[in-house]
């Protein structure tokens, strides 16, 4: 059941990255916006790191056969899917997850040192968490100023897939509990939640022009 | 507080204001592209001459002064414009 989630997980995973990876880049090459090329970077990493899990399953499911993934691939994977959720971020600007006061930043960089026993799986687990929180929390704070409803549903996929990584992560204090599975369904749901608003946008009519991207 | 534009932004204001605010046919002058974008001399002066460059905006001598005019380029540039505007502002972000 779990393998099957997973295979499902990562196919949705690898194709919602994909559409929204394109459309920023063909907005990129219309309009030549930096944010959107910082988007069009995030979703086509988050995509391949999807891309690249789903690999190893397949890889293992039909030929290697041992009954369990490799752990190297996966952490490619989700090394690859935080290097897409920090630029998510960082289009927000990253540089408001680290308050000014010194008493905060020591206490910022506690977990870092809490997990540098655990794998390195588990260490980008986390960081991928705390970027999808900031991504989540600062799409909602936007809703405050231009009351755009598809916003919510962004806020709420790139919730749903904090509270999915955080599930995964916390999943290997449990390892044969529900806990996993429900964490594999949740990040189902955000992606589907980030789906809905960018399947919305008409960009039926848009078309390549070379010399716009000079602009 | 003054909400802060970028570089595309104020290129989108410019085009907007010569695609749906002009009564006149020939153009808009540069004042008034100035009034309404509301952007300095200097700076507009070297974003109309890109935006003429690129095929953007057509520039027609009237009377003496300089009026600009949106191209059909600007026309398929601002409806791209528009779009992913709104797909920026999904993700809470400016395009």
């Amino acid at each position: 059941m779990e393998f099957l989630l997973e295979n499902i997980l990562n196919l949705v995973g690898f194709l919602v990255g994909l559409t929204i990876g394109i459309i920023s880049y063909i907005g990129f090459r219309n309009t030549g916006s930096p944010t959107l090329f910082r988007l069009a970077i995030a979703f086509l990493l988050i995509s391949l790191g999807f891309f690249v899990i789903w690999s190893g399953y397949v890889l293992e499911d039909y030929i290697i056969k041992s009954g369990k993934i490799d752990r190297g691939i996966q952490t490619v994977g989700i090394v690859i899917q935080t290097v897409g959720y920090f630029f998510i971020a960082f289009s927000h600007s990253i540089k408001s997850l680290f308050p000014k006061s010194n008493y905060f930043r020591s206490v910022g960089i506690l977990p870092f040192f809490l997990v540098s026993t655990v794998q390195v799986e588990h260490i980008f687990r986390s960081v991928s968490f705390i970027l999808l929180v900031y991504g989540a929390i600062e799409t909602i704070l936007s809703y405050r100023d231009n009351k755009n409803k598809n916003a919510i549903s962004i806020a709420l996929g790139l919730a749903l897939l904090a509270i999915g990584e955080f599930l995964g992560w916390y999943s290997f204090v449990f390892p044969e509990s529900i806990l996993y599975s429900m964490s594999i369904t949740i990040k189902i749901a955000g992606l589907i939640a980030l789906f809905i608003p960018v399947s919305k946008v008409p960009l039926k009519k848009i078309k390549f022009d070379d010399d716009l991207d000079k602009i | 507080m003054a909400e802060y534009r970028t570089q595309l932004k104020i290129i989108g204001d410019i085009l907007s204001t010569t695609r749906d605010d002009l009564k006149d046919e020939d153009g808009a002058t540069v004042t008034y592209l100035i009034r309404k974008a509301n952007i300095s001399h200097s700076r507009i002066s070297t974003i109309l001459k890109t935006l003429v460059s690129q095929g953007l905006l057509e520039q027609a001598d009237s009377q003496g002064s300089n009026k600009y005019k949106i191209s059909q380029s600007g026309r398929e540039f601002l409806q791209a414009y528009n779009s992913f505007t709104q797909f920026t502002n999904n993700f809470g972000l400016n395009i």
